[in-house]
């Protein structure tokens, strides 16, 4: 309908000056020119179509931005409702949970936590305020959330740091050194991607364990450390973009390898490794298997996902209380990939189009 | 005039080139070892950094993949226990003593792997079906579960293509829109999965919307709370797939786990698409329009094997990616530490099940490998299919 309307108004602008450039413009009906136009959006070519390529790049145009924005609202809408329902109190049992399932847009302001002594206000935080100070203690875990958010943090800025820095000195080493062996390592870490991590679970598990790794947080820390082929692989394709003579020169200067790869590769490569690491970053961060795996349920390492998993499952859960650690484990890479969007979506492009 | 110039830079470059031949075998002839050993040291330093770099990265995969991936292989076959007497090293060390049976006197290296297929599913999930004398094979119902989030897969596959194509039109703001997009991406799955089941609830935003009523998508009832009748509160009906809760509750738990996992991986295979189409030869493109071909024929024809590359890898990852499904479920129906719930967990909750929960190592290895061989036959399966189609 909002196609017909703009349909409507443009009619009256454009056509004289269409009907004067082609001889066999005629006046067709606006809906008519919409229906061309949808159906050249989708290829079929109609007399409609073929009188007015103008108009009916308009009415596409129009109706490719209610698509998407249809699109973007159904993409959008869960993390509303996810904030919207962190502000909802929910008191234990059912009552609070059907209350809060029962909201679309905001919570009812019977739903809305109100301190004893003033009735005014309604207090929009309680939920964090119970989570930030007792809720996880309550249901039984070892950790605070304050806790839990330092091992999340832990595990997702230590070894992605150090392991790009390691993926990227691999990358170097496959992209710009000519050493023997180097086609053999290389299909040798492409077989290793086919491997299944399901299927090793058992065996990393019980090594681990015979290491000692599973009682504190080396589990979740030193893997990673060593790099991912992945990444490696993905920095390997950027640097193959970058001029051999860069490093010629700066052999011909007299640079060892080690030099050339911190003074030039580095800051060189440092867009294709941001991104790959904030991407690493962000699937640590959000990494719920490896902690449910290696460590047991009360132990003090486990990161904030585990925790939250245990915070719903137990008998005492308040959903309200989940919901608004859900909001608070999303914020955090959510602000980040508002910050590094362009870095990373231009990264992902150029993989897509490297396929 | 311009044949003077010629001779004479002829000449010129002639009397360069000799003077360099000269300056290169006076060189030469100055020190001809010092430049033949000055090579090989470079090859010998190029070795030797080119192995350093790689070094953690090929002994992390070796470490941690390769290794243990013998190890699961080798430990399949025997009988270990986590927390039991021997090590797993020591049943490594002398495997030939640890081989399922062997104590007992009837070595039987292969029982894992058979028990795999005549395992049936037990507990309270199935005990109306028991009850009805009807046994289900665990594996089969578990990788059932696996293969039906599959289903995702074509619906994510058309519509990020549709969207890929609708954002790669001359628009403004298509930028906001990729954004936007691979919001779901980004989000912890657990946040997600929190919010969907709230929203999937039988009072929730779903129902509002679609004007369902009262229907219970997802149900954590107690045994037998999952036929048609509990789910809309209608007459108790005949028909086998409205009673039996396995199909018909489980039919619609998985399924809300469909919609999640479409939604959330929409926009990262949008960005794989929109970065293909961008790669589509506009000349060709031109040229078919030119030739009277109209947009949809362009878009089969000219579009499609463009951006074929893009969608054979998508496929390939993402049917890798869904046989290795298993948090998700689990978090739907908290039954992550209760080792699977028949109803909709993948695969990989029985090798959890069997290898970290009950501690049978062995039987998880071997439920591991099995898993492994699936996921490489069907790889196999999809490029197989990729090389009869370009012949």
């Amino acid at each position: 309908m909002g196609g017909k309307n703009m349909e409507n108004e443009n009619k009256n602008r454009i056509l004289p000056a269409e009907t004067a450039a082609t001889d066999e413009a005629k006046n067709y009906s606006s809906f008519r020119y919409a229906v061309g136009a949808i159906l050249a959006f989708f290829g079929f070519s109609s007399k409609t179509h073929r009188a007015s390529k103008k108009r009916a790049k308009l009415v596409a145009d129009i109706f490719t931005y209610i698509v998407l924005l249809f699109g973007a609202f159904v993409m959008v809408y869960p993390f509303w409702w996810m904030i919207a329902g962190s502000f909802a109190y929910t008191i234990n049992g059912t009552g609070g949970s059907s209350l809060l399932e029962s909201m679309v847009w905001w919570p009812s302001s019977d739903t809305l936590h109100i301190p004893s002594g003033d009735t005014t206000k309604a207090e929009l935080f309680f939920n964090y305020r119970t989570l930030f100070t007792s809720a996880f203690e309550s249901s039984g875990l070892n950790v605070s959330y304050w806790r839990s958010l330092f091992n999340n943090l832990l595990y997702s800025v230590v070894p992605v740091v150090i392991g790009v820095i390691t993926s990227a000195s691999a990358a170097f080493s496959f992209a710009k050194i000519n050493w023997i062996g180097r086609n053999v390592v290389f299909f040798m870490l492409l077989a290793a991607i086919m491997v299944p991590g399901p299927s090793l679970m058992i065996t990393q598990y019980v090594m681990y364990s015979d290491m000692g790794w599973t009682q504190n947080a080396l589990v979740l820390i030193i893997p990673g450390m060593f790099g991912s082929i992945m990444t490696a692989f993905f920095i390997r394709q950027f640097l193959f973009g970058l001029p051999t003579s860069i490093i010629e020169a700066a052999k011909i200067d007299g640079a060892g390898y080690l030099r050339i790869f911190c003074q030039f590769i580095l800051p060189l490569a440092m867009p294709a490794i941001m991104a790959q690491g904030l991407l690493s970053f962000m699937g640590c961060w959000n990494n719920y298997m490896g902690s449910f795996i290696y460590l047991s349920q009360n132990s003090e390492w486990i990161n904030l996902p585990h925790a939250m998993y245990i915070l719903n499952a137990s008998p005492s859960s308040n959903l309200g209380v989940v919901i608004a650690s859900s909001v608070m484990c999303v914020l955090p890479v959510i602000i980040l990939f508002g910050c590094f969007q362009k870095l990373i979506i231009g990264s992902l492009m150029l993989t897509g189009s490297k396929e | 005039m311009e044949e003077v110039i010629t001779t004479g830079t002829d000449e010129a470059a002639v009397a360069a080139a000799e003077a360099v031949a000269e300056s290169e075998e006076r060189v030469a002839e100055a020190a001809p070892q010092k430049k033949k050993h000055h090579v090989n040291q470079q090859k010998l330093w190029d070795n030797i950094w080119g192995w350093l770099f790689c070094l953690p990265l090929i002994i992390g995969t070796c470490w941690f993949i390769y290794s243990t991936l013998i190890m699961a292989f080798l430990l399949s076959f025997t009988n270990f226990r986590v927390g039991g007497q021997v090590s797993m090293w020591e049943c490594l060390g002398h495997l030939g003593d640890y081989i399922y049976g062997k104590r007992q006197g009837a070595t039987d290296a292969f029982h894992w792997y058979k028990l795999l297929f005549t395992e049936n599913v037990t507990g309270m999930d199935r005990t109306t079906l028991i009850n009805m004398g009807i046994q289900l094979n665990e594996m089969g119902a578990f990788l059932f579960n696996t293969v039906f989030y599959m289903i995702g897969i074509p619906i994510g596959m058309i519509l990020s293509v549709f969207f890929a194509v609708c954002m790669s039109r001359d628009i403004k703001g298509g930028n906001v829109f990729r954004v936007l997009y691979y919001l779901p991406c980004v989000a912890s799955a657990i946040s997600i999965v929190y919010t969907f089941k709230i929203m999937f609830g039988s009072t929730g935003v779903m129902n509002q919307l679609l004007g369902l009523g009262n229907f219970h998508w997802i149900s954590e009832g107690v045994e037998g709370a999952y036929t048609w009748q509990n789910l809309t509160g209608a007459e108790p009906s005949a028909n086998a797939f409205m009673m039996d809760p396995y199909w018909c509750q489980g039919f619609f738990m998985k399924l809300v786990i469909v919609i999640m996992s479409v939604w959330k991986g929409l926009g990262g295979t949008i960005i794989l698409y929109v970065a293909g189409l961008s790669g589509v030869n506009a000349a060709t493109k031109e040229a078919a329009q030119i030739d009277g071909a109209n947009g949809w024929i362009i878009f089969w024809k000219v579009t499609m094997p463009d951006l074929y590359p893009t969608i054979f890898y998508n496929i390939v990852t993402s049917v890798i990616g869904g046989m290795q499904i298993y948090a998700e479920p689990e978090m739907f129906m908290n039954s992550a530490y209760s080792g699977g719930n028949v109803m909709v967990s993948g695969y990989v909750a029985l090798i959890y099940k069997y290898g970290i929960n009950m501690k049978y190592a062995s039987r998880g290895a071997a439920y591991g490998m099995f898993l492994a061989v699936i996921i490489f036959v069907l790889t196999l399966f999809q490029f197989w299919l990729d090389s009869r189609k370009k012949d």
